[in-house]
């Protein structure tokens, strides 16, 4: 066919437009998402024992500090990522912030600790629950962002992956702050931000795969 | 930015006649495109004139580099990438200049061509200016037959419209009437066609990246 010939095809389709609402759907994804976290933590681990007294304390806000603003971040990016054109990187940078935080954080809560107490702040006695929980409950908002992003035109889809997967490992991350059960914060500042990294690996490997178009 | 070649045709619009600076192409190009948006089908064909014409030369000079002169193949990539376009107006952001958008679409389905055919190194450059780069010599050529083969995997039905509307010149009405469909029925069905077609060419020859 003659590029021409095309042309004319495609201006005889002039249905009319209707423009994405990228933020709002997002938005609304990451709420649907968060639920879907929390109501998975609340079936399959509990919440925390000592959660209405706990919710006020600083481990416990700190953890959703972090999971909020990584999930606010890296969906800005996210949303971004699916018109193509915009600058999506910069906000998806900017996740480093609060881990960078809590990590400055950590380093000032061992400095007043003796070195032989490091391994219980940093290890806690869930560790690996943390790392492995935060990412699984992390896929069922990702896969909510995935749907949405093959509505979108990702011209970077792994850049749209890592977004994704970062961003519900922060919404997964406020789900899971309501069953985490250790407060110290060298403890949060090791093992979520790890999670955050799986899963945001997890997307940076799914995206190129998923939302070719 | 020196003009060139004034008198040869750059793009296939002689009027308003071809713009040089991307600031200057893009005071063309964006009231086009919006209009089009509004349902101004004329307007419409100006920006995809307008787009088609530059991003050839983009194409041609990005696959001339990757080793790949064919003029066929760079038609081949502008044809996907003008369907690509067309199918994803509703993702434009009114914040970007209208030519950085069509841009970074052309660079994506530019690195999937190349991918697809093993022929991807490494990463193309982000150049912003790169559509600032007029055409070297944009007369369109013919495409090879991507586009026919994936128009031969379209009903039979849809493919008579299209080339109802394509004899037509472009009037859905009298194509609808020929092939006897109402004409909301032959909207449906060529957008849908449309949709088809490009599913098929960004599935073709699939390699995991």
């Amino acid at each position: 066919m003659k590029t021409d010939d095309l042309v004319t095809l495609l201006a005889s389709d002039t249905g009319p437009v209707e423009m994405a609402g990228f933020a709002r759907a997002t938005g609304l994804t990451a709420l649907a998402g968060l639920a879907a976290c929390s109501a998975a933590v609340l079936v399959m681990v509990g919440p925390r024992l000592d959660l209405a007294a706990a919710a006020m304390t600083l481990p416990v806000l700190a953890k959703f500090a972090l999971g909020g603003s990584v999930a606010g971040l890296a969906l800005i990016a996210f949303q971004r990522s699916l018109r193509p054109g915009r600058a999506a990187a910069g906000a998806l940078t900017l996740v480093l912030l609060p881990v960078a935080a809590v990590l400055a954080w950590a380093v000032a809560v061992l400095a007043t600790q003796p070195m032989p107490a490091w391994p219980a702040l940093m290890l806690g006695q869930s560790w690996s629950a943390c790392l492995v929980l935060v990412p699984l409950y992390a896929l069922l908002p990702l896969a909510g962002l995935f749907v949405l992003a093959r509505r979108g035109a990702p011209v970077r889809p792994r850049l749209t992956g890592i977004a994704a997967g970062v961003g519900a490992a922060g919404l997964a991350t406020l789900a899971y702050a309501l069953h985490c059960p250790e407060d110290a914060v060298p403890f949060l500042a090791t093992w979520y931000p790890l999670a955050m990294a799986v899963a945001g690996g997890l997307g940076a490997l799914a995206g190129p795969r998923l939302l070719r178009w | 930015m020196e003009k060139p070649c004034k008198e040869k045709v750059c793009l296939p619009v002689p009027d308003p006649s071809p713009p040089v600076s991307l600031d200057d192409f893009e005071a063309v190009l964006h009231p086009a495109f919006t209009a089009g948006l509004k349902g101004d089908a004329a307007a419409y064909r100006r920006f995809l004139d307008l787009i088609g014409g530059r991003l050839r030369g983009f194409l041609r000079g990005h696959l001339a580099r990757a080793g790949l002169a064919s003029a066929e193949e760079a038609e081949d990539v502008l044809q996907e990438t003008l369907l690509a376009l067309h199918l994803s107006r509703h993702t434009y952001d009114p914040a970007v200049p209208v030519s950085a958008w069509a841009h970074a679409i052309a660079r994506y389905k530019l690195i999937d061509h190349l991918r697809r055919s093993g022929r991807h190194r490494g990463h193309l450059p982000i150049e912003d200016e790169a559509l600032s780069q007029p055409a070297p010599g944009s007369a369109a050529s013919d495409a090879k037959l991507d586009v026919e083969r994936a128009l031969a995997a379209l009903p039979e039905r849809t493919r008579t419209l299209i080339d109802r509307v394509k004899l037509q010149g472009g009037s859905l009405a009298e194509a609808a009437q020929a092939t006897g469909m109402t004409e909301n029925a032959a909207k449906v069905a060529l957008h849908r066609g449309l949709k088809a077609m490009a599913k098929v060419l960004s599935r073709r020859g699939t390699r995991t990246p």
